[in-house]
């Protein structure tokens, strides 16, 4: 095939900018970039058996790609498949040693196997990767309560809280920890933001009473 | 009787295969020319000194099939016009060896050219499949991307190929004006006879999808690939197609006549005649007032030597010259004149899409030591005839011809200003600032369908999901591509909409693995 653009750069007005590019990003990636989303549409909507073949499928179109692997590994999960999942997220872990979801993936892993001390690792490597991974950080909650330490997690939250005002699925374990940590004033505050958010909320309404409660008799004690 | 049966199967149509050393994939491509919805073809495959692929077309069986078996590699050019000699069809298409038809290709163009357009010649698009051979020679395809899907422009064929050889038809009558293909080109030789067909007929653009090519990624030994390597070898080719002129008459091109006023021919005047050949794209003959000037030894094609007295003045030589231009415009340029990249072609657009008369257009780097301009032959004739004794400019004046210089909006290739602007803009990021350029060029501009198909990307970009959404759903209904069943694919997982998501996604499934391609 003679697509006669191609070498005329040397006469060229527009540089490459015409349509005449030759090999674009595009042109090796798409196959594998319509497998992967299928792989992710599938397995969001539960098919896992069909997302694992969509993501085998990318994953022999794009090798080296990461995304097929991440996706193996929650296929896996899902289907409770721990040692299998492993294989897939240190793989991927192994492809792009930054992929903040192989470690909250492998964090997973350790979490069900009840090594909260690995899973409480992996999740923190994920969230030092990427502190906007809402899983990793939900993850190092539930795991710090397994362990009954929370110290590193209130950090965690507030980063993500800073990027993402409102989010109660993070404002409600904050309240909580709050409270747990005896900062009684800054969990009222927040549960109170919920509450703004979404009156209804009956778990941050419980939390609120205790909490005004633990205020209370703080208040009295001082006296 | 005949002539009724003709009209109900329609105009034979002939297919032209030229094939060098590629057997596993001929077998594919004449399937796919064989199992066409439109079945009265004449297909000719013409072996251009491979091995042989006797075997391989006595398979098919198929007696609208003509082999030319020839021992001898001569070229893909020699290959066509073998087979253009034994074409019978009312309409010619063409097929490389590794591409591939839908089976609504021929059907498609055919339709067009009898019923829908006073062309003849059509095109249409086609996905450009990009492909890893593996080890066991199949492909492993890792996409299909419409990447040329241009209007026809007449003044950018000239300069620029933007049509797919293989998604081309056109009357075969056409050739006897074009001239057969050129076997001196070792490269180029789509570009140089689409530029050719350019000079009798508009292209008609047919905004579907009916074939794809083969493009593999890691392939560098293509024949082709490897020619364009050799750049001296490849520049020359280009200077020939661009200096090539079919015999007239021309219907949609005007000619355009070069003046050149020296004095002598000495080394800047041969200089000067050769920028004119590096840089003009415009089809030209230069014409030389000289006292005796050997035109051989130029080595410059469509010279023209108009003897004139040695003593003869400027405006005498010019006038000399004019009386033998055959172009429509002509343009005077004296000696030393700096000829660049589109020197003559952004005032000579201007002139041919100027709809107020009596204007001539001073070239860009004209001053009054180096004086040159473009204007209609006429109104120079009507000048000099009224006003001889007047040097030329004042002799234009004279004749109430206004000259003047070429405004920017008047140039040509406005189009694609614009479009590397913004392609810049999102090169960079500037999404935001990026897409509604793109959907401000799809509405003044040719080429919608490709304009918004980038603009619906850039709104998905700068997250302006709902406008993405608005354009992509247009697009899809009107020419759905991979890429475009992707993108809305996006739209709707942004919008949780899996189930949707899903089924375009399937769509775009469907068009890589060929799954509508049943014959193979």
């Amino acid at each position: 095939m003679d697509i006669t653009q191609e070498n005329f750069d040397h006469t060229s007005k527009f540089g490459n900018e015409s349509q005449n590019e030759t090999i674009q990003q595009n042109d090796v990636t798409q196959h594998y970039l319509v497998l992967q989303e299928l792989g992710d549409c599938c397995s969001s909507v539960g098919n896992y058996t069909q997302a694992q073949q969509y993501y085998e499928k990318a994953a022999t179109l794009a090798p080296d790609e990461v995304g097929p692997y991440v996706g193996l590994g929650v296929v896996a999960l899902q289907k409770n498949l721990l040692d299998d999942a492993e294989i897939a997220f240190r793989v991927a872990c192994r492809l792009d040693g930054s992929c903040a979801k192989a470690y909250a993936g492998l964090a997973m892993i350790a979490q069900q196997r009840a090594d909260y001390e690995q899973a409480f690792k992996m999740y923190l490597k994920s969230l030092e990767l990427d502190s906007d991974n809402l899983i990793a950080l939900l993850g190092l909650f539930q795991t710090s309560c397994q362990m009954g330490t929370f110290s590193k997690v209130i950090h965690y939250l507030e980063v993500y809280l800073n990027m993402h005002p409102g989010d109660i699925s993070v404002m409600f374990p904050l309240a909580a920890l709050y409270m747990r940590d005896g900062s009684f004033e800054r969990s009222r505050k927040l549960l109170m933001s919920i509450l703004t958010l979404d009156p209804d909320n009956e778990d941050a309404a419980n939390l609120l009473e205790e909490v005004e409660h633990n205020l209370a008799q703080q208040k009295q004690t001082v006296m | 009787m005949a002539g009724n049966y003709e009209r109900k199967i329609g105009p034979v149509v002939s297919v032209l295969i030229p094939t060098f050393n590629r057997p596993r994939y001929l077998a594919e491509a004449l399937s796919s020319v064989l199992q066409q919805s439109y079945t009265n073809l004449q297909v000719i495959i013409v072996n251009d000194g491979g091995r042989d692929i006797g075997d391989i077309i006595a398979s098919f069986n198929d007696p609208r099939l003509i082999y030319i078996n020839r021992k001898q590699n001569l070229g893909k050019a020699f290959s066509l016009n073998q087979a253009l000699s034994k074409a019978e069809g009312k309409y010619i298409a063409y097929l490389d060896d590794d591409d591939l038809y839908y089976p609504n290709h021929i059907e498609t163009l055919v339709d067009v050219l009898e019923n829908q357009t006073d062309c003849q010649v059509a095109y249409s698009d086609l996905y450009k499949m990009c492909c890893r051979i593996m080890p066991d020679g199949s492909r492993q395809i890792l996409s299909k991307v419409v990447e040329v899907t241009r209007d026809f422009d007449r003044f950018f064929m000239l300069y620029y190929n933007h049509v797919l050889h293989v998604s081309l038809m056109h009357y075969r009558t056409l050739i006897e004006k074009t001239g057969p293909y050129n076997e001196q080109l070792n490269v180029l030789i789509d570009w140089d006879i689409a530029r050719r067909l350019a000079f009798f007929s508009d292209f008609q653009h047919v905004y579907e999808i009916t074939g794809e090519y083969c493009h593999p990624i890691d392939e560098c030994d293509r024949i082709s690939i490897q020619r364009r390597k050799d750049q001296d070898e490849y520049l020359k080719n280009v200077f020939t197609i661009r200096t090539t002129r079919p015999a007239k008459p021309w219907s949609k091109i005007e000619d355009l006549s070069i003046i050149f006023i020296t004095q002598q021919m000495d080394n800047r005047a041969k200089e000067t005649l050769n920028s004119i050949r590096q840089y003009t794209f415009y089809p030209y003959e230069i014409y030389l007032p000289l006292p005796q000037v050997d035109c051989e030894s130029l080595s410059m094609p469509n010279v023209i030597n108009v003897s004139v007295d040695s003593f003869a003045s400027q405006s005498q030589r010019i006038d000399a010259a004019l009386a033998k231009c055959d172009g429509e415009y002509i343009v005077i340029l004296p000696n030393g004149f700096p000829v660049r990249n589109f020197w003559v072609e952004d005032s000579l657009y201007a002139l041919i899409n100027n709809s107020s008369d009596r204007e001539a257009f001073e070239l860009e780097g004209s001053t009054d030591e180096l004086w040159a301009v473009v204007l209609k032959k006429d109104y120079l004739i009507n000048a000099r005839r009224e006003f001889p004794s007047l040097a030329i400019l004042e002799s234009l004046k004279a004749a109430d011809i206004f000259v003047r210089r070429v405004l920017a909006e008047e140039i040509p290739f406005q189009f694609d200003q614009l479009l590397e602007k913004t392609k810049l803009a999102e090169k960079n990021g500037k999404w935001q600032q990026a897409a509604p350029m793109f959907e401000y060029i799809a509405e003044h501009y040719q080429n919608q369908l490709w304009m918004k198909t980038l603009a619906a990307k850039a709104f998905f970009n700068a997250n302006n999901i709902n406008k993405a959404q608005e354009l992509c759903s247009e697009i899809n209904r009107q020419r759905p591509t991979v890429d475009t069943f992707l993108l809305e694919a996006k739209i709707k997982r942004t919008g949780k909409d899996f189930t949707q998501a899903i089924k375009l996604l399937e769509q775009a499934e469907q068009i890589l693995e060929g799954k509508e391609l049943l014959w193979i």
